[in-house]
């Protein structure tokens, strides 16, 4: 059995006896490849009333490997505005990227861009959007960011500092 | 910073095995040959001074655990006490478990690495899945499988990030590679030490060789020795070990394992 499989069981078997962080709702579950979760901001922000849905895509060397991450934009659900979101759903956090570790799960995954979102003051997207959707990948994994320093305190409990960053990058 | 995503290289076409057969410390030398002199006095040292045999591993960041861990095994497997040496070890590594836990690591996200490198130890003294017990050959073939490989790095890394948060003697040292500022070690643990691909440096190796109770040796390798000679670093925090030191090789940005055989021994079932 594949190393993602058999960690991706647990995380289910998880969820299904201990429930999910509140605002968040697992979706679809079917295969061990792609997963759909939906995120909720709660309280006073300014996503009130929004809802969103994340799409995860694992391959077999998930955990070791980050899974691709991205909001689901379609009849149903569209990208929050957020100046780390583009209108296609991709999302620019460290911890998709170099900052991965496989201390980290779906859960926690979703738990620390709920966060992203509730410290959002202004509803905005990244100064390059069009220049990247227009030119960008499919899958979210194959665009190389560059970074720029950009903090957020989310509420995931294992990581004190989750460093999102943002601005330029260049397709691979 | 250049975002790069961990664990993605992992199946392209390996340039290098992950870790490698045992080879002469000659064939090192002789890549120097027409370059850098220093390093040649000095791999020319390590041949006087008896340490023949160098065992090569992908400089994919990861070097410094896999070594480490490649070297751990093979010293239990090469232990005069096999029984001794391995259950040894797995009481530490099963000691190691409640101390993941209490620095937050969720068991979930742990045990199959846990029992990756358990599973394997455990294997030196009572037959595996495929009846046998481990030899050298079969354990290079987990080396490089990279499923077994990677699990077995990503758990010294969780080892090593737990140390680093319980042992108040290190926090003193967690200090950013770049901008040389004062980290905490959570922090610091996130970006180094708990993400796949990122080198190890003294820090991580002090917490590491504390945490699996092993010494462990350091020549280091950097070409600038006037008279040739090369300096081990000990890291010595295992005063009662069953297991003989675990013997690195250091040049800038990359750790192999240093040897005084040089070449792998056939193992005996395979003996005519």
């Amino acid at each position: 059995m594949a190393v993602s499989t058999r960690r991706l069981q647990k995380e289910l078997a998880d969820i299904k006896r201990d429930g999910t962080p509140v605002g968040i709702t697992l979706l679809s579950a079917e295969d061990f490849a792609t997963w759909y979760l939906s995120v909720e901001v709660l309280g006073n922000t300014v996503y009130e009333g929004e809802k969103f849905a994340l799409k995860f895509r694992f391959d077999g060397q998930y955990p070791i490997s980050a899974p691709a991450v991205q909001f689901v934009v379609d009849d149903t659900y569209q990208a929050p505005v957020h100046p780390h979101v583009y209108s296609n759903g991709h999302i620019c956090a460290s911890i998709l990227g170099s900052e991965w570790s496989p201390v980290l799960s779906v859960v926690s995954v979703c738990v620390t861009i709920q966060s992203m979102l509730a410290s959002c003051k202004k509803k905005e997207r990244p100064p390059d959007n069009d220049r990247y959707v227009s030119h960008a990948p499919e899958n979210p994994k194959k665009t190389r960011w560059d970074f720029h320093d950009d903090k957020y305190v989310p509420s995931s409990p294992r990581r004190s500092t989750v460093s999102v960053l943002t601005i330029s990058r260049r397709s691979v | 910073m250049s975002q790069s995503f961990p664990g993605d290289a992992l199946d392209d076409t390996p340039s290098r095995p992950l870790i490698a057969p045992l080879a002469p410390m000659l064939t090192l030398r002789e890549e120097y040959v027409n370059g850098s002199q220093g390093f040649v006095k000095q791999i020319d040292y390590l041949i006087s001074e008896g340490w023949i045999g160098v065992r090569r591993t992908r400089g994919d960041g990861d070097c410094f655990y896999r070594s480490l861990a490649f070297a751990y095994i093979e010293n239990i497997l090469n232990a005069s006490d096999t029984m001794l040496a391995a259950t040894g070890a797995l009481s530490v590594l099963e000691a190691s478990q409640p101390q993941l836990e209490q620095v937050g690591f969720q068991r979930l996200v742990f045990e199959d690495f846990y029992d990756c490198l358990a599973g394997l130890i455990n294997q030196v003294i009572s037959p595996g899945p495929d009846g046998q017990v481990l030899n050298i050959n079969t354990l290079l073939e987990a080396f490089n499988n990279p499923e077994v490989s990677n699990s077995i790095v990503v758990y010294l890394r969780l080892l090593t990030s737990a140390e680093i948060k319980t042992n108040p003697e290190i926090a003193a040292f967690l200090i950013h590679p770049e901008t040389g500022e004062q980290m905490d070690p959570e922090s610091f643990c996130n970006n180094f030490v708990e993400a796949v691909g990122k080198e190890a440096d003294h820090v991580q190796m002090n917490a590491l060789a504390t945490a699996l109770k092993v010494n462990v040796n350091v020549a280091y390798l950097d070409g600038h020795d006037p008279q040739g000679k090369v300096s081990f670093v000990p890291f010595q925090n295992a005063p009662f070990t069953f297991l003989e030191p675990v013997n690195l090789l250091y040049r800038p940005g990359h750790y192999d394992i240093l040897d005084r055989r040089d070449a792998d021994p056939i193992p005996p079932l395979l003996v005519q």
